[in-house]
This record gives C-alpha cells, structure tokens and sequence, in this order.
C-alpha cells in the first residue's frame, strides 16, 4: 500500500477504475514444480527418467523468469521409449475394452481433482487450458473405448502412436490427439512443444495414477528436432502432427518414403472468416468478436468479414466499445515489430485503424486494433500477425460474404452472424472449413468431427470420426526406408516417341483415346505409346498424357464438381446406376477387352465384369445411406456433423484387376460428390481406355470422371503438382509414394504398395470387407460440424 | 443534469430491423457476472458510487408519512458518518440519487426533505402503477398531479398490451404525452420486462419509449414476477448504445426489482462500466431501483472500514 494516497477511495469514486486484478495464485502447480525439483524429466515407462548429460530447455513464465526445465532427448532416450511404447502396446491391447473405459474415467476425475494444479500449469506456463474441457474429452473417449469392439468390430489399433506438436498448440489440441488413440488401444508417445512440456508431463503422471500400464504413453521432450528422430523410429505406426503449417510440411517430408501414414491439423495461425450479415444481432457479434479476437493466446485469427449495410453499425460499435480497452501482451519484441509492420502497411495501403489507444512507444504490448477497409491482398489480411489485430473486410450480397470467407488458403473453421435460419444453414454449407459456428466464435466439444481443409490439414479430429485416424481396416503398407529419390526429375522424363516396328504389317495396331473433363481425346502432347499384350505383340496405341492433360481435366472437373455435389443422393444413385447398367450392355466387350490385355481367361475376365457391375451398383446403393449425424453436445443448441465431398481426387490404379479397380475407386469417390482424375495402369491400360465408351453412355455427368493415359510416374508428378487436387490414392512404387509424400505433403495421400497378382493383392479388390469398404468411404469425405447454439 | 433527451420522430424502420440473439446476450451477461472488481478501497469506492445511484424507494400500500420520513433521512445520510469519515468522504456529498414513492406520498417526501434541507429529487411512480391497466385520462392525470405535489421526477410504466401487440405507433403517442405532462420533471419509463415476452420486444421498447422522449429507461416495477437481470439489462443497455450512436443523446438506465445485496450492486456498475462507459457511471445516467440494498451496501462499507462485520442494530433503520 505504498502510494495509497492515489488510490484513495475519492480517487477511485471519481475514476471508477477496475484496480488490479488479484494476482492468480500457483500455489499447487509450484509445489508440484518443486517436488520435481523444477527440473523436470522425460516420462518413460510410467515414471520420470533424468538421464545424465542431456542439454535441458527452460519454459519460463510470463514475467520471463524461469519456471522449470525440461531435457532433451537423445536417440539413446527415443530408442528406450520406443521400446517401452512397443511392450506397453502389448499390455494395452490386450486388456479388455471395459477396463481401458475405466482408466480414462479414472483420469476424468483425477482431473476434477487436480484441475486447479493443471490450469494453474497450463497459465504459468501461457497456454490457454482449461479443465472442464478435458474432463469432458476423458469421459468422451472413455466411452468409445468401452464401445469399440461393439460399434467397431474389424478395425485394429495401429500400434504406437507418435503425437507431435508444435509450441503454441492448445492443451486441448493435444489430448484430442493422445485420448482417442488410447482410447482404441494405442500406445502413444506425446512429443509436445517446449511451453505445453509440463502440463503434459502432469497429465501423464495423472493417467499413470488412473492405471495406465507403464509404456502406453511416454513422453519425450526436446527441442525441434526430436519430433522427426521420434517419428522416424522404426517402432512407429502412425504420426499425427498438430501445429503450424511450416513444422507440419517439414515433418511430412522428413517422414517421405517410411511406409507410414502422417496426418496433419496445422490449426494454428488458421485465419478464419469471422462473416456479420445484414440479418445479424449486431451488437452480439461485436462482443464475440472483441471476446476472441483481443486476447493475447488465440490459436486461429480471425478476419472480419461485414456486410455492407451493417458496415458503418459495426464500425461505430466497435469505436465505441473499444474505446479505452487496455493494451494486449505480445509474446515479444519481435512479435510486436512484426505486429507493428502488418498495421503500417496496411495504413499505407489506405487502410483506416479503430484502436483502443495509441500504440506505446516500446514493451511487448499492442492495443486492440481494428483494420478497416484493408485491401484484401495486405498482409494483415493474408496472413494476419499474431497480435489484438483484426481486418475488417466489407461485402455487398450473402452470396458474396460466403466467396470472401472462402478466399483464403486455410479452411479451419468459420464464425457466422445471421438471425436467418435458412441463409445460416446455407452459408454454413457453403464454407469450406471444418467447423462453423451460428452466433457464436467458437465451441469446444470432442463430439463434433472437424476436418482441416487447404492448409489446415488433412486430419480430421473429434467425434466418432476421429477415431478412424487411429485404426486401421486394411493391411497397412510396411515400413520401409527412404530410397534416394531425385524429386526434382521423378517422372520428368520426356515421353519416347515410338516408332512402329512395322515386323507384321498385318496387325496394325489400333489407336485409343483417353476421356479429359468429358471429351474423348489424344494426348494434348500427341504423344501415343505402345500397349502390348503379355505375350509382347503391340495392341494399341494410347495416348501418352502429361501435365497439360492434368491440368484441363481439372479445369473441367472443377467446373462441374459443385454442380455433382449439390445433386441429391438419390440422384447420384440413379446416375451411378445408370453407369453399372452401361456396364452390364457391354459385358462382352470389357470382358474381351480384359482377356486380350491382361491374358486372363474369358472365364476369369467375365467374372471381373460382372463384380464390377455388382460393385457400382453397391456404390450406387451407397450413396443415399452414408449419412451425416446430429452430435449431442453438453450446452444448449443444435449441432450437425456432416461429410463432404473432397473435390477433385487423383487416383493412380494398380495393374491388378484394371476393370475393378477402376471402378471400386470411381464408385467411391464419385458417390459422395467428387470428380475424379484416374491414371490407369501404365501396363494394362486398355480396359480402362475401352471403359470410356460405357461412361460415355451412361448418366454420371461429363466431366467428373477423367481417364488419362500415359507415363505413371509423369502423370503421378502432374497431379502431386496441381494444387486443386485435394488427395491423391497411388498404387504403386516406393519411390512414386515417397515422392508424394515429400512434393504434396498437404494432399490427402492414401498410399498402397503396388501388390503382386497374389491372393492377397486380388482380394483387396474383389472380396472387400465392410470395413475396407468403409475405410474406402472415409478417405473420400471431410467433416464438417455446425454448431448453432441456443437459448 | 445533462441536457435531456428531447425523443424524435418515430422511426419505424429502425424498430422493425431490431435483431436480438437470446443465447448471445445470455453469454455476455454471463460474462458481465465473471468480471470482478478489486477488493479493498476499490470495492469501497464502487460500492459507494452505487450509494450515490440509489433511487431508495418504499411502494408498499401501508406507507404513512412516518415511514417516509425515515426514509428520506436515510437518503441525506445513507452511510453512518463515521464510517465516511474515516475514508475521507464524509464532505463529498454522498446521498442516494432520489427517493422514489407512490404519488399520495409525494408531499410527505417533499415536506420532510425540505425540513432537513435536502436538495435530494423526490421520484414518484405514475400511470396506474403497476400494471398500467387504467385509461389514459386518469393516467395523465396521476402524472400532473404528482408534479404538482414536487415530484421532480416520475417513474411510468408503459400500456404492454400495446408493446405486446406491436402497436408502437400508439405507444410512442402515449409516452409522449406522458412527457408533455411531466414538464420539467424527468421521465422515466417503465418497460416490465418480464412481462414482454422475448429480448426482441424489450429493444423494441426501449427504443420507442428513448424515441418518445425518456430521459431514463427502467427495466421493471419490481412487481413483476421477473424482475431486473442481467441479460435483460444488456439489450436494454445495448439500445441506450444504439440511440446514442445515432442521436447522440444519453439516455440513462434504471434496473429495479430484487436488488438486494452490495455484490450485485457492484455486477450493475461493471454491467454499466462494460457496456456503455466510465460516462454513465452517475446518476445522471444511472440508477438503482432498490430499497433493501442500502443496507447491505452499509455493511459492506462497515466492514472494510472496521474488518468486522456490524450487528443489525449497529446501523440506523431506514
């Protein structure tokens, strides 16, 4: 009470000032720091290990003074945690599914226990978690794994899990991850950023007191590097990033060529729309926005995006009650140049500021800023800084708020104002993001499946639906080590021109086409190659397609891909049905077509025909029965879960079964709405080639389905390489899937060996289970969650 | 007193336009209770800020001019002299904002303030309090008679069945010529909220009786079964915004009904603080519809003074 004499009660009448807000105490998350004797260790098999000699990090608090430290793992302490994580997986896997439900509920409340030491954790540490949150996560994933070999029979834990995460993940973000992956009987090994080190090390110990086995989750900290050496550990069965899109893209290439599947949520930074109609409750959308947008940890940004009419409303509220806020902590010096720069530019640009206060002249503190008329290729648009500063874009029609929320490069989640029910459900459609929130910024519940779209990943998290990242249906490709792969020429060799060996002028080889966004066409190139029958004689000539090919097949396709999308189901159906009945009219001929390529018997190439045609029909049957579902969510409101089409999908056939593989894929992805781009095998090319001529007479609408022929490897680069594909499947080489992998590391890769004509390799194809089929289906479709809450 | 609001046209298109998301406006309230004041001199201050709003009212059927009396004494000195003293305030003029009775009561006040040398406004409810059920002639009636008495302020309470069925024309009509008849008197009017129906109707309301020329909007008669919330407050308080962003004339707010303790108290002025500004905080623009409030806003105040907590008789009946 030194200067009590400013702060008199007079003084304060006349102010009315707030006063200090009392200082949060850290009682409990300090005495646990320092029964760890603020050095904390590795966790590996069930208790902290502190190897000696190991660098350590420093996490410090807010005020910058040292809270604790952490050690840095070597490949000496990644080699033991693998090992430990593959044993516990062991045990994990055996215990029954009733008593790992019991060991995340015993952590769900061990958490109601000690939240106040988490949270405190989490604040000293300056990340935003909060324990209700994950009490509920527990409880439901607890429940999953209690119903998981009832409501999930066939599908199989992967094995050990590698959890990687950035520094400014949310706590939240990463047990979304590490919950459901234990909950289906993973292992995992957590590496988290330096900042979210020690409250994941606290819940680990937690779940240890839950009755976790020692092994099935360990933790391993380090600095940037210990992601990748963790990943790359042979013992790993899948990796799940979540984080930023620069470490995610890194990670992705490192792991190129290991056989094993890396999903990736890259949510932070995501800049999402945050769109205000005409129609909206004006004043509660600017508090939402101030509520989330001024805060000094967010892990999207937001751009504002205002509706013409309200534009001068919104500006004056926002004026008004902005009007004095305090300045907002940046994280550093640095930090808040960049800040500094973003709005700069942007005044330069012409853009007017709505600030709280004047920025001060030095400290890492920044006061809430509003960016009015902002060009929308300003960096504070783009690519908005870290910092209490929000742009405000205008729009004239709903039609166009919905195209400028759209104009951005991540597609994470999306805020929308509306009292209108009808344009609200339909702006909600329309957006391509995981998450929409009516009248609300944002909701936190694990029932609601969200998939990062563009540059917000290709994972999809929470609900029912992410759990599937961490089950497997069908027989995963094995591990294997990178092959050294020149990326910059794979499939860059320039197609050879044939010259006909005119040996026997009496079989002149006919000449095919291939099918671009619906025209039956040669190659734009020209170029044609040879197709020989297994016996060596040329059957055909096809044509050798390229980039350019590629490139106009996804032109058309992106023209008419909306318009398949929005058909009904039913619709979809009788189209697809229409394709499997074109199918039927000219068994005789595909079946020929597959006997003369491939050199199977008439029996055998008849018999592919006719599961084909059973199969577009199961698609076809498919289409209206796959459905979307409404999740229950502890708050008031409504919420939906549905799934969408991906948009265009590349797929690489395997030379097995070229009918039915074909058609397996091309039922699949185009049931759900999506256009499709298929290569077909480079050695059997002619069923598919012949194939054309049944689509042609059918109802699917031209355009959605492509055929190219050609160069696999140079057709696999011509769609790795053409940024409107959103996922690519590939059949084939180790040396085409790591190329994916490390050229299109933000596509939805789904990556098969290329099987030998063995028993196995055929009943992929032709004796699916229903889970495979499944596992089919969901490579095809996003999540999208709506969440409209209410009184 | 600030420039009163001399109301506008009736302006049918900005009513009809009115859009209110009702879990939004219960998120903010929600949001509004989780902010905390300091404790310590600023609790103190802020609680005797809220002293300084009080409307003390008494609307009880057995008010004779005794009770009024010791009411009006309360309102010169709210909190024990002593008490002031000791933080230094007890030279700042803290009285309650007014006294608010029943218009039969309105010369019992006036007598009694006028012999204790008060200058503190006597509000009187009008306009067939509560319910408004009455014609309009008597109600008019009611209002000249309470200036007549000295009212300096008149508290009345708008016909629902019109805001109900969405006749604002005629509502705006009303309120005006309720204002015609307070004069110089203030007016504020009376919504009763809880008997509106939803938060779309409470703004629509509060904008036509601002547009009519309110100098004080009030959430309820305290008779209601619903009396002021907070979610309730924060549309009304919003349309004050809205009014004020176009007009430019403050219109101030009174919550009233079932505020009975110092900490809600304090949520009021945070409410006020949050949503419209450091400038609203003052009777001008604020008020507290209470009688029992005082009281535990005196204990409170004991108690930062003294550390202890005051035996019922140690403070004077009001």
């Amino acid at each position: 009470m030194a200067d009590r004499s400013s702060h008199s009660v007079y003084n304060i009448f006349n102010s009315m000032e707030f006063g200090p807000s009392a200082e949060s105490s850290a009682a409990t998350a300090a005495s646990w720091l320092e029964k760890h004797s603020r050095s904390l260790g590795l966790f590996i098999d069930g208790k902290f290990v502190h190897p000696d000699n190991r660098e350590t990090l420093a996490v410090s608090d807010l005020k910058g003074e040292i809270l604790c430290s952490i050690v840095c793992a070597d490949d000496e302490d990644i080699l033991s945690c693998a090992t430990s994580s593959a044993k516990g997986f062991q045990k994990w896997k055996e215990m029954s599914d009733s008593w790992r439900h019991k060991v995340l509920l015993r952590l769900a409340s061990s958490l109601q226990r000690y939240s106040q030491c988490v949270c405190e954790v989490c604040d000293l540490c300056r990340i935003p978690g909060s324990a209700p949150a994950l009490v509920r996560l527990a409880q439901y994933y607890a429940g999953w794994a209690q119903l998981r070999h009832t409501l999930l029979p066939e599908w199989n834990p992967r094995g050990v899990v590698a959890v990687v995460m950035s520094d400014d993940v949310f706590f939240y973000s990463v047990w979304l991850k590490v919950l459901p992956a234990l909950a289906v009987g993973n292992a995992v090994i957590v590496v988290p950023g330096v900042k979210t080190a020690p409250p994941t090390l606290l819940l680990a110990q937690l779940l240890m007191e839950a009755g976790l086995p020692a092994g099935v989750l360990n933790v391993v900290t380090g600095n940037g590097s210990v992601g990748v050496r963790v990943a790359q550990n042979n013992q790993i069965s899948y990796v799940t990033y979540s984080g930023s899109k620069q470490d995610g893209e890194l990670l992705m290439k490192q792991m190129a060529g290991r056989g094993i599947p890396v999903s990736l949520s890259l949510s932070v930074c995501s800049v999402c729309p945050f769109i205000i109609f005409e129609t909206a409750d004006v004043d509660s959308a600017v508090d939402g926005l101030m509520d989330t947008a001024f805060k000094n940890c967010t892990e999207w940004r937001w751009v504002v995006c205002v509706q013409e009419s309200v534009y001068d409303a919104v500006v004056e509220k926002l004026k008004f009650r902005m009007a004095g806020m305090k300045c907002v902590g940046v994280s550093d010096e640095c930090e808040r140049g960049r800040v500094d720069a973003a709005v700069h530019e942007a005044e330069q640009q012409g853009a007017t500021l709505i600030q709280s206060r004047p920025p001060p002249s030095s400290g890492c503190v920044y006061p809430p800023t509003v960016v009015c008329n902002v060009a929308p290729s300003c960096s504070a648009v783009v690519s908005p800084p870290p910092g209490p500063v929000v742009p405000l874009l205008s729009f004239r029609s709903a039609a166009e708020g919905v195209a400028l929320g759209n104009y951005r490069p991540h597609g994470r989640a999306a805020s929308i104002w509306t009292e209108d029910l009808t344009l609200a459900l339909e702006t909600a459609k329309s957006l391509c993001v995981g998450l929409v929130c009516v009248n609300t910024h944002s909701v936190t519940d694990p029932s609601l499946p969200q998939s990062g779209r563009r540059e917000s990943g290709t994972c999809t998290d929470g609900g029912r639906e992410g759990l599937y990242q961490f089950l497997s249906a069908s027989v995963t490709p094995a591990r294997s080590e990178p092959v050294s792969v020149d990326y910059t020429r794979f499939g860059a060799a320039a197609s050879r021109f044939l010259v006909p060996e005119g040996s026997n002028s009496s079989s002149v080889s006919r000449s095919c086409s291939h099918l671009v966004g619906g025209k039956v066409c040669k190659a734009d190139s020209g170029c044609s190659r040879a197709v020989q029958a297994p016996g060596g004689t040329v059957l055909a000539q096809c044509p050798d397609g390229g980039r350019k090919d590629v490139r106009n097949a996804v032109e058309a396709a992106l023209k008419v891909q909306p318009g398949w999308m929005k058909k009904s189901p039913a619709a979809r159906a009788l189209a697809l049905y229409s394709l499997a009945d074109s199918l039927d009219k000219r068994r005789q001929d595909m079946a020929a077509s597959i006997h003369n390529q491939t050199g199977l018997s008439m029996e055998e190439a008849a018999q592919e025909v006719e599961l084909s045609i059973s199969r577009l029909s199961d698609w076809a049957a498919l289409c209206d029965k796959q459905n979307g579902h409404v999740p229950l969510l502890p708050h008031t409101g409504s919420a939906l879960s549905t799934p969408e089409a991906l948009g265009v999908v590349g797929v690489v056939l395997p030379d097995t079964k070229p009918l039915l593989s074909m058609v397996s894929v091309l039922g699949a992805t185009v049931s759900v709405g999506n256009a499709v781009v298929m290569v077909p095998s480079e050695k059997f090319p002619l069923p598919a080639l012949d194939f054309i001529s049944v689509l042609q007479a059918c109802d699917v609408p031209a355009g959605v389905v492509s055929v190219i022929s050609g160069g696999k490897d140079q057709l696999t680069q011509a769609l790795a390489n053409h940024n409107e594909i959103q996922a690519i499947w590939y059949w084939g080489s180790a040396e085409g899937r790591q190329f994916l992998q490390h050229c299109s590391p933000l596509k939805r890769l789904w990556l098969h060996c290329e099987e030998e004509e063995d028993e196995d390799g055929g009943k992929f194809w032709t004796k699916p289970s229903f889970s495979m089929q499944e596992e089919m289906w969901r490579e095809c479709v996003v999540w999208k969650s709506v969440w409209i809450p209410t009184a | 007193m600030s420039d009163r609001n001399p109301g506008m046209d009736l302006d049918l298109e900005w009513v009809s336009k009115v859009r209110v998301n009702t879990q939004a406006v219960l998120k903010r309230a929600q949001q509004v209770q989780g902010r905390k004041v300091a404790k310590k001199e600023w609790q103190a201050a802020w609680l005797l800020k809220a002293v300084t709003c009080i409307d003390l009212t008494t609307l009880s059927g057995d008010d004779t001019p005794s009770n009024v009396h010791r009411l009006c004494m309360k309102a010169t000195q709210p909190v024990r002299y002593d008490l002031l003293r000791s933080m230094d305030m007890h030279d700042k003029g803290i009285t309650t904002a007014a006294v608010c009775v029943y218009p039969s009561r309105v010369a019992d006040a006036v007598k009694s303030l006028k012999a204790a040398n008060s200058s503190i406004p006597v509000a009187s409810v009008a306009t067939g309090f509560p319910a408004g059920q009455t014609p309009l002639k008597t109600r008019l009636e009611e209002v000249r008679m309470a200036v007549e008495d000295g009212a300096t302020e008149i508290d009345i309470v708008i016909n629902r069945t019109l805001a109900l069925t969405g006749q604002w024309a005629d509502l705006y009509k009303e309120i005006r010529h309720f204002r015609e008849a307070c004069g110089d008197a203030h007016m504020k009017t009376i919504l009763a909220v809880g008997e509106l129906g939803t938060f779309t109707n409470v703004y629509k309301a509060s904008l036509v009786s601002m547009m009519a020329g309110s100098d004080f909007i009030k959430t309820s008669t305290g008779k209601e079964s619903v009396n002021a919330t907070y979610p309730v407050a924060i549309v009304m308080v919003r349309a004050i915004r809205d009014y004020y962003l176009k007009t430019g004339h403050k219109v101030g707010f009174k919550p009233a009904g079932g505020i009975r303790t110092a900490q809600e108290a304090l949520v009021w002025l945070v409410l006020m603080k949050e949503e419209l500004g450091d400038q609203w905080l003052t009777p001008n623009l604020f008020r507290l519809g209470a009688s029992s409030l005082l009281g535990d806003i005196e204990r409170q105040i004991y108690h930062y003074v003294t550390g202890r907590y005051p035996a019922y008789h140690e403070l004077p009946m009001a």
